[in-house]
């Protein structure tokens, strides 16, 4: 089976604080460590896990500039057999701009594939879109969500999607077809950074993002970015850790939940 | 005609809460609303659509992006073209609402919470609530939306008149994707949506050897231990106990939150307990929007502080 795995390159911003710059136009990432989109990483493992199983190969694509070449490293140190790179001069704020990018690329090299996996989304504009516009336009079957896939075959697929409250369902998808990885899916497998070091033997192939620009227009646009409106906020309790503490035991004692 | 066409969410029967969020925006945005649901029973409050369109479908094909997005089409062709398609912020509806922008070329902004009514803006979340973009729609209508539960629902206003009831009839479905069965959650005898006092761990737990150190807390306080998204994603606790919209929905007297930052999806699965307190490192974190008290801490200190202090 021919299996394309799309990974992205996103700042790592879990404990950063963010700045907005210059009128909101933009925000600064400039001090910020850079990773593997966390979702893209399961859909790595799993890409890797099914060709394992099924004897096929993975291919990794990223869009980005060319520091994206780090996460197509990765993904070949997991067992990715190549990496492709669509090298944009600006990010792409609109998932529609980058499914067709795409969708174009994929058309023009003419790259084969059974199925295609994408995170369910980026940790960085969390669309949670890009797999199921690609999916339209490539006029195939499209699930996201997917926690799990029980059964591989040569024309189709089941697997399990999340839904919400802590039930699944279990559906029958034919190939080809377009697939947005759940977190949890796997554990994807360590990899050192000697295996990093080594997959950069292997080579990578880049491409022009303006050679695959055809019908490639925004259908959405950034006005400004702006900091979250402020709710209600906690009361924040200070002080030496242990006078923190005894507040903390002091309200849920008031709340009757410890005495 | 001009109005917010809303792909209504419904799943065993049930006319999901969350719908509220995209009737809400619909009068917000000053539309008329019409309501896409399969033809069956739902309750749902008479007024709060103009027009309801059943479709004579299923809900497992309805809620199929294959087959949804055909019935948009014939709803469109049918009734004329809406300036939005509505679709929750919800595993199904994220799904259906790229596979639809994908069809016809239309703009997507997904995980909608805000909308200036001056500027025409749609607020959607980035790095984890920590900033948030002003986006416009550029392309042609109808404009397609996914939206955040919890946003708009207040927004809901009362119609003068019960709504018009509209069929739709001769669904295409499509078998490249086929529903087979639902998978319920495996049965546990702890239910920590019956605890009224839960710990919670969140991603800032580090690795899993710590788990014995706060199952050892819960213990002490006698509060149940329950986890965020990541702590569950790496089976360091089991899934019934995850607290969030694809684990549960808690509404302890307590909830003490430990190394949680925030996301909405663990937010909108707590937001409603009696007294949210959080710990947390990066003063930044969302969840201190949601805390009642809020604690800026390496949470390992304050687990061995407590410890030591309830031990005496």
């Amino acid at each position: 089976m021919n299996i394309l795995v799309f990974t992205k390159r996103v700042p790592a911003t879990q404990e950063e604080e963010l700045r907005i710059l210059g009128d909101g136009k933009e925000v600064d990432l400039s001090k910020l460590p850079f990773k593997v989109n966390d979702w893209d990483n399961y859909a790595v493992e799993e890409a890797v896990r099914i060709a394992e199983k099924t004897g096929g190969t993975v291919t990794a694509i990223s869009i980005g500039d060319a520091e994206s070449d780090e996460v197509l490293r990765r993904a070949i140190a997991m067992g990715v057999k190549d990496g492709f790179l669509i090298e944009v001069e600006k990010v792409l704020q609109d998932p529609y701009a980058r499914a067709m990018l795409a969708y174009n690329f994929l058309k023009k090299e003419n790259i084969p594939f059974d199925t295609i996996l994408t995170g369910v989304q980026s940790e960085d504009d969390q669309f949670a879109s890009v797999g199921g516009i690609l999916a339209a336009l490539l006029k195939v079957p499209y699930s996201s969500m997917v926690i799990g896939i029980d059964n591989v075959e040569n024309d189709h697929l089941i697997l399990r999607r999340e839904l919400e409250g802590g039930l699944q369902e279990r559906v029958k998808v034919m190939l080809p077809s377009v697939l947005s990885i759940q977190s949890g899916i796997n554990e994807p497998r360590y990899v050192s950074i000697m295996g990093v070091r080594k997959a950069s033997k292997v080579e990578r192939k880049v491409f022009k993002a303006k050679d695959y620009e055809e019908s490639m227009s925004s259908l959405i646009e950034v006005v400004k970015w702006v900091y979250p409106l402020k709710k209600g906020g906690a009361t924040m309790l200070s002080g030496e850790l242990e006078e923190i503490c005894k507040q903390i035991l002091g309200i849920i004692k008031e709340k009757g939940v410890y005495q | 005609m001009s109005c917010a066409l809303i792909v209504g969410e419904v799943r065993r029967g049930i006319f999901e809460e969350r719908n509220l969020d995209t009737i809400g925006i619909s009068s917000l945005l000053g539309k008329e609303t019409c309501l896409l649901i399969p033809d069956n029973a739902y309750t749902i409050s008479e007024k709060q659509v103009d027009t309801i369109i059943k479709v004579k479908t299923d809900e497992e094909a309805f809620l199929n992006p294959l087959n949804l997005v055909g019935i948009v089409e014939q709803a469109m062709n049918t009734y004329g073209k809406p300036d939005f398609v509505l679709f929750t912020h919800s595993s199904s509806g994220m799904e259906s609402a790229a596979y639809l922008s994908g069809s016809f070329g239309l703009p997507l902004i997904t995980d909608v919470s805000g909308y200036d009514k001056d500027t025409g803006a749609f607020y959607k979340s980035y790095y984890s609530d920590k900033i948030f973009g002003e986006f416009r729609c550029v392309g042609q209508a109808p404009y397609v939306l996914t939206v955040r539960s919890g946003s708009f629902k207040e927004f809901v206003a009362e119609k003068a008149t019960s709504p018009k009831i509209e069929f739709i009839e001769n669904v295409a479905v499509n078998t490249s994707r086929t529903f087979i069965e639902y998978v319920e959650e495996e049965k546990t005898e702890i239910d920590i949506t019956k605890a009224e006092f839960l710990l919670s761990v969140g991603r800032g737990i580090g690795n899993k050897d710590e788990i014995p150190n706060y199952e050892e807390l819960a213990g002490l306080l006698r509060a149940v231990l329950s986890g965020s998204r990541p702590v569950i994603d790496k089976m360091w606790l089991p899934k019934p106990r995850q607290v969030g919209t694809s684990g549960k929905t808690v509404k302890p007297k307590v909830y003490l939150a430990m190394g949680i930052s925030g996301a909405f999806q663990h937010i909108a699965g707590m937001k409603d307990s009696d007294c949210i307190i959080a710990v947390n490192k990066d003063a930044g974190a969302p969840i201190f929007q949601y805390a009642h008290y809020g604690i800026v801490a390496d949470m390992h200190k304050v687990r061995d502080k407590l410890k030591e202090m309830v031990k005496g």
